[in-house]
């Protein structure tokens, strides 16, 4: 399954901290929108495995796979008073 | 074929267990060692339940240090978790580098001190040290006895 929401908070005593939720799975609307363009960048991405020699299929397919296997990353860093949290749902 | 024997080559062939453990069961299938039913279900449940319990989903660092140990203002936590699946998907992306940057990037890693050759990490050497990572936890000393602690396990 691809991320469907990411959430990035940051925060900080001295400046006021935010916290950021960013629909990923609305993105899928501007992707089906360029999709002619999506279509252009995988041709040149074809050209690139053809040229060096790397199974187009098995990149497509590894990049998928690492898409898919983006949800439940989780990243905590506290440092200086200061705590950056980044989730991928 | 008999219902048990299909049921441990389904097994084998899931990857659920391996060429190991399904000869050691089909071994206990042979008529002058033949287990009752239940002992026969209870020894693929073991099997089973071993085989889920190797299946870890993340990956976790955890790392601690103390202002002292920094030089900043409070505690420094790192809490990464990382899927397993993403690290089985990056493997794969290394086996998409063509060989000759593979070479470069091997004798580059050696210059640097880490003689790693990355055409020898394979998803099967993955699952390997996933097993192994289990709990794994690293302390590192700082100086002036100031610690920080490292941990590194799947879970």
């Amino acid at each position: 399954m691809t991320p469907n929401l990411a959430m990035i908070q940051v925060s900080n005593p001295s400046r006021r901290g935010f916290r950021l939720w960013i629909p990923l799975f609305l993105l899928w609307i501007p992707a089906i929108l360029l999709s002619p363009l999506i279509l252009l960048a995988l041709l040149v991405l074809l050209a690139a495995c053809i040229a060096g020699q790397v199974s187009f299929f098995g990149a497509l397919r590894t990049f998928w796979d690492i898409l898919c296997s983006l949800p439940g990353t989780h990243v905590h860093v506290r440092a200086d008073q200061s705590t950056v949290l980044v989730r991928i749902l | 074929m008999n219902e048990n024997r299909r049921q441990i080559l389904e097994m084998l062939a899931a990857g659920k267990i391996t060429a190991d453990e399904a000869e050691r069961l089909i071994a206990a299938l042979e008529p002058e060692s033949t287990p009752s039913a239940r002992e026969f279900d209870g020894m693929v449940g073991r099997l089973r339940g071993a085989s889920v319990k190797s299946r870890a989903k993340y990956l976790r660092v955890l790392v601690e240090a103390d202002e002292d140990m920094t030089g900043l203002k409070g505690p420094t936590t790192v809490n990464v978790r990382v899927p397993t699946q993403l690290l089985r998907a990056g493997v794969r992306l290394a086996a998409l580098i063509p060989k000759q940057a593979h070479d470069q990037l091997d004798e580059a890693l050696s210059k640097h001190g880490v003689p790693i050759t990355l055409s020898q990490i394979k998803p099967e050497n993955l699952e390997e040290l996933i097993e192994h990572l289990e709990d794994l936890t690293v302390d590192v000393e700082g100086k002036g006895g100031n610690a920080t602690k490292v941990r590194v396990f799947c879970e």
